[in-house]
């Protein structure tokens, strides 16, 4: 083994080489994917941006889309202008949606942070329906129904029309506003918004003003959600009311705690798988929004902290745990895990197939009996034994091997847990484990 | 004169429905702080539960046997879902909820497809109950606001009159103490739950037959029915019941208002200059209607987020 | 500055490494095929695949048979815009969509875009559907080509055949939709009215779909009691304005675009007796051999919007015949051009395209619900039976000022 690296030096290394991989690969994709990565980019910045508001200052916003959506239509108007002879670099342009979420943000987050908890998770949601359900009816500002187009126009020797221009220009924004966002956290201020979450009471008796703090955080979130909203109206050259709708919203909430909200980079991941599944799976199945639910509800369940909070809780203890040991329970947990899947797939597809038009189709062509039905390139008999006893097998399989691996897991934990851990707010997959066979944890 | 005495009754009428799925809402949340995302998917459940039964067994019978149905769902979902999830804290029980709604539309989506389905109350039913300024007012509407009213009164009986309801009031305002009394408070949170889904549900299943029955009900009922409850007052029932009617009957009458800023300014001479500067000023309130509700939800929350009639904020 | 300049030379590098091999004709529809208009989007899609079977069957275009790849644009211009870019990737040569102006706004824009970007490579984007007059006015190009009627085409005619049919009156109500389309409808029923004798007694523009509850309508065009209704709501906002119609008892009669939609006349039931409709094609009004060839091979009668879908493949089928690559690449441009000189004899008249503003010069059929009618919708008693014919020379309007088509040189 190599000499162990301390974590300082290891992160910086991991990010130069996402960041090389990010610039480096992209020209030999086909253009389809670099679409798909044009767009993870700008749901993980949403996402970050996001973050900043949940995972530094622990407030829950259910509107979003408000900000994101403006920024868009701020530099779509931009675009217009520019189109129309405004001497205006295109590399630029993000800086109107940017300014247009600061300035959104801060009145919007100076009423929302008079609230807190669930009546500040109310209040953000009707600002973004009062944008959404106002935007169709406002030719002037968002176009009407059908939105505002534009085109991105060359600008110092560059075209901006082919996807892998978009796509830099949107590397180059997304890199930058990354940085910036996490160099915030670094900031004695971002540490401010940190105490906040944690205890409020605790940093007005500290003489901190916690609604001017709020509100500053709340603009600079809705900043950045602003530059990735402007970076979506580039590379679509449109915009319309939907974008502010309780979609996009519900998205990013979907990606950040999926991805996980106490770590920094987990929204992004987040973000990245269900983007890059979506593009590769949405023409596949129809029940693919089906299984984003499912997987964020079960991470609810058993992972609160998400895919990152179980990626930093392991890298916490990397130290202490007994890695051999713990490989052959977690194979075992990953292949339950697939064959849990597998199962829950097969079923709804092939129920997908039973109660879609195609089927009725069939059905009425068959003369109302019950045909059989085609799925992952076999026949099936949709009353036959074998339809419904493979997945429900596999699906029972599944649960047996992650019951039996968590056993070991749990106990393996036991071990690390009596030892120092980090704050608690990285919940990994050991505090679930523990608490699930009896059912409430306490 | 037409147009208000049938707005009014439509909007009271509406109004009612709305009271029907937020009761639950409300009774959920004053009790146990869980801002439930999925309410209004128990009403679209309740809807498609006695399209499916009504198909098989009879109208009268899927409208019975639906709300059960539903209440049953509610029932596992706080058993097995959200008490698991209790003791991380009110932002993960509503993100929990949030994820229910989603999973609850795409099932409906993979069963009954994108469609509105075809669920019709029976023709026995399909009558005028009468006739104002020659208009014929469907029986089934006041059908609707009946079972409503004797939902809110049954409700009302059940927590002001009743043991039952003394012990549910007692673990809204202190559950601790409650529980030191001997009540069983989660099987008190859990039957709330349930009924308030089953509540919901309800609604789904008598509105169903009249509006149309398809995947998009809970998004587009689950947004209003948080302004009801909000301006209604968070917990609060009989808030609930007025900010019901009142919206009920603003989104009734709003069709019919031609009024825009601009003519505000009419009154002080400037509305010419007003229209000319377009945009908000000249956007009518029936173009807007969708807008007001939240707009009125905003202003509760900011001036008054107790709402109404809400106790506690 | 510098990897970016570099990379601009890269993408000028791949858009110049032109296949050799010769491509197969790639037709791609980006359509509705989930969310709430999925039933129409499906509509388009069948006409479109019935139309290419055709051709096909007929050894298809540049020794290849042509191929048809399905887009869901999940019913709105975000999904649009992302798999038109997926349709570009995927080598597409046209793109056909039809349900909804806005979509289609998003399209026909995104396609201008790319053939400016994108000389040699152009795609033409054939509309089936979407009939919002900006489409052939402001917005106009010369790769989009219009195979549909427009609001003033079905207004005009429903106008002139109501009121020869002593059905129309002299109070005129307009309930629309509130953005392109609609708005377009209540202009035409605006610019309508000295020729059909009427006055307009009430205007509505409403929501897109988003109303539950048609009855407060319903109460407002009670009171300004017209003798009848034109609307061009479709989908949901037709089905339940009709409902509430029916439910008040309101007796009038409506003039609408759309009422053929599947679903429409069983919800509506005896209620929509008498009421009118302005289309493109009719069952009825057309040829019976035409009616059968689609059910053989499609399973059911041409419904709703298939017909002026496989009218628009027809008159591309027409072009292609004009046209040989010889296995070599496929010239968008002169498909493009083809199809402005191409026209189709459809069952009820000609079709062909005016080169100004690219929207198809046909004619209208005007029908009635009927009781025991020759096709009967929805598996009712009921249908719908032709009133007349309006030849498309008598139909078509100006061509708007606002359309500045810039032709290849």
């Amino acid at each position: 083994m190599s000499p162990p690296v301390s974590p300082s030096v290891r992160t910086p290394l991991l990010l130069a080489l996402v960041l090389a991989l990010l610039i480096g690969l992209p020209p030999f994709l086909d253009l389809g994917l670099q679409n798909a990565l044009v767009n993870v980019l700008i749901a993980g910045l949403f996402a970050l941006a996001f973050n900043l508001l949940v995972g530094q200052a622990g407030l829950l916003s259910f509107g979003h889309a408000a900000y994101f959506g403006i920024g868009a239509f701020a530099t779509l108007h931009l675009m217009r202008a520019v189109e129309d002879g405004l001497a205006f670099p295109t590399p630029l342009l993000p800086l109107a949606g940017a300014a247009a979420g600061l300035a959104v943000g801060a009145v919007a987050g100076f009423f929302a942070t008079l609230r807190s908890g669930v009546y500040f998770a109310l209040v953000t949601l009707a600002i973004a329906e009062l944008f959404h359900s106002l935007a169709p009816h406002w030719e002037g500002l968002f176009g009407g129904e059908a939105g505002l187009s534009s085109m991105r126009m060359p600008w110092g020797g560059l075209i901006f029309g082919s996807t892998l221009e978009v796509y830099y220009l949107a590397l180059g924004w997304v890199t930058l506003s990354v940085w910036l966002l996490w160099a915030y956290t670094r900031t004695p201020f971002g540490r401010l918004t940190l105490a906040l979450r944690d205890n409020e009471q605790r940093v007005r008796f500290l003489g901190y003003d916690a609604h001017a703090t709020k509100v500053i955080v709340f603009a600079i979130s809705a900043m950045f959600s602003g530059v990735a909203g402007a970076l979506q109206a580039i590379s679509n050259e449109t915009a319309n009311y939907s974008l502010f709708s309780a979609h996009v919203s519900a998205g990013v909430v979907l990606n950040t705690f999926v991805g996980g909200s106490t770590v920094f980079f987990g929204p992004a991941l987040g973000a990245a798988a269900f983007t890059l599944f979506d593009h590769l799976v949405s023409d596949l199945t129809r029940s693919w929004q089906l299984y984003q639910g499912l997987i964020f509800v079960l991470v609810m369940l058993f992972a609160p902290g998400g895919i990152g909070g179980i990626v930093q809780h392991h890298l916490r203890h990397r130290r202490q745990l007994d890695w051999s040991r713990l490989a052959g329970p977690y194979a075992l947990a990953g292949l339950g895990g697939a064959l849990v899947a597998a199962g829950m797939v097969f079923m709804i597809e092939s129920l997908s197939v039973l109660f879609g038009e195609g089927y009725a189709v069939l059905r009425r062509d068959a003369g109302g009996g019950h045909p059989p039905f085609e799925a992952f390139g076999a026949q099936w008999d949709p009353a036959g034994p074998l339809t419904w006893g493979l997945p429900l097998a596999l699906f029972l399989a599944g649960l047996f091997l992650i019951a039996r691996a968590r056993r070991d897991i749990a106990a393996l934990w036991e071990s690390v847990r009596s030892a120092p851990a980090g704050r608690p707010a990285g919940r990994g997959p050991e505090a679930s484990a523990r608490s699930a066979p009896s059912g409430s944890p306490s | 004169m037409e147009f208000a005495i049938i707005s009014a009754l439509n909007g009271v009428i509406y109004g009612l429905l709305l009271f029907m799925v937020s009761a639950g809402l409300t009774l959920i949340f004053g009790m146990m702080g869980v801002l439930n995302f999925a309410h209004a998917s128990f009403y679209m459940l309740g809807a498609y539960v006695a399209y499916t039964l009504s198909s098989l067994v009879g109208f009268w019978a899927g409208l019975l046997v639906a709300p059960l149905v539903v209440g049953l769902v509610g029932l596992l979902v706080e058993r097995y879902l959200l008490r698991r999830i209790h003791a991380f804290g009110h932002a993960h029980e509503l993100l929990l909820t949030f994820g229910l709604a989603l999973i609850f539309e795409e099932l409906v989506k993979l069963f009954y497809g994108d469609f509105p389905v075809n669920y019709q109350m029976p023709d026995n039913l399909r009558f005028a109950a009468f006739t104002v300024f020659g208009t014929d007012y469907p029986f089934y509407r006041l059908f609707i606001g009946g079972v409503a009213l004797a939902m809110f009164l049954v409700l009302y009986l059940l927590l002001s009159r009743t043991r039952i309801g003394i012990v549910v009031r007692a673990a809204e305002r202190l559950p601790s103490m409650a529980e030191a009394l001997g009540h069983n408070i989660p099987l008190v949170f859990m039957s709330v739950f349930g009924a308030g889904a089953a509540l919901a549900g309800l609604g789904g299943a008598v509105a169903g037959a009249f509006f149309p029955t398809n995947p998009n009900m809970a998004l587009e009922l689950g947004v209003i029915v948080f302004v009801v409850v909000v301006v209604g007052g968070l917990g609060s029932l009989k808030g609930s019941l007025v900010a019901s009617l009142l919206i009920g009957l603003f989104s009734s009458f709003a069709v019919g208002i031609d009024w825009s800023l601009a003519s505000l300014f009419d009154l002080v001479g400037l509305g010419p200059w007003a229209r000319s500067l377009g945009g908000l000023m000249t956007m009518t309130v029936s173009s807007i209607s969708g807008t007001i509700p939240f707009v009125l939800m905003l202003v509760v929350l900011l001036v008054r987020p107790a709402g109404l009639m809400g106790e506690r904020s | 500055m510098k990897s970016l300049a570099a990379v601009a030379i890269l993408s000028v590098g791949a858009a110049l490494a032109v296949p050799a091999h010769a491509d197969p004709l790639k037709i791609g529809i980006i359509e509705s095929l989930s969310g709430a208009q999925t039933s129409t989007g499906r509509l388009f899609a069948a006409g479109v695949q019935y139309g290419v079977k055709d051709i096909n069957a007929k050894g298809g275009f540049n020794g290849e048979p042509v191929e048809v790849v399905e887009y869901d644009n999940a019913g709105g211009s975000t999904g649009a815009a992302d798999k038109f870019k997926q349709a570009v990737a995927d080598g597409v040569n046209i793109v056909v969509q039809g349900a909804s102006s806005a979509i289609a706004g998003q399209i026909t824009e995104d396609v201008r875009k790319h053939n400016l970007r994108n000389p040699g490579k152009e795609i033409i984007f054939i509309n089936v559907g979407a009939e919002a007059m900006a489409l052939t006015g402001e917005k106009c190009h010369f790769y989009h080509f219009r195979y549909t009627t427009t609001a003033p085409m079905r207004v005009n005619a429903l106008v002139k055949a109501m009121k020869a049919a002593g059905d129309l009156g002299t109070r005129v109500y307009s309930l629309n939709q509130n953005y392109s389309w609609g708005q377009d409808m209540q202009a035409a029923i605006e610019a309508a009215a000295p020729m059909g004798g009427y006055k307009v007694v009430g205007e509505v523009l409403h929501d897109v779909n988003k109303i539950q509850d048609f009855s407060p309508f319903v109460a407002k065009i009670k009171e300004a009691n017209p003798d009848t209704v034109i609307t061009g709501n479709w989908s949901n906002d037709l089905l339940l304005l009709m409902k509430a119609t029916g439910d008040a008892g309101l007796k009038v009669r409506f003039g609408t675009a759309f009422l053929d939609q599947p679903g429409n006349i069983a919800n509506a039931g005896e209620t929509a007796l008498g009421h009118y409709i302005a289309n493109n094609y009719d069952n009825a009004a057309g040829d019976a051999a035409f009616a059968e060839d689609y059910k053989k091979v499609m399973g059911h009668y041409p419904l709703f919007v298939e017909p002026q879908t496989v009218f628009a493949m027809k008159s591309l089928q027409l072009a292609l015949a004009k046209l040989d690559f010889h296995g070599g690449a496929i010239d968008t441009t002169k498909i493009a051009l083809a199809l402005e000189d191409t026209t189709y004899d459809s069952p009820v008249g000609p079709i062909s395209v005016r080169k100004a503003d690219h929207q198809t010069i046909r004619p209208v059929v005007v029908s009635k619900v009927v009781k025991d009618p020759k096709y009967p919708a929805d598996g009712t008693d009921l249908g719908f039976a032709p009133v007349s014919v309006v030849p498309g020379a008598e139909a078509i309007y100006p061509v708007q000022s606002s359309c500045e088509m810039k032709r290849p040189s």
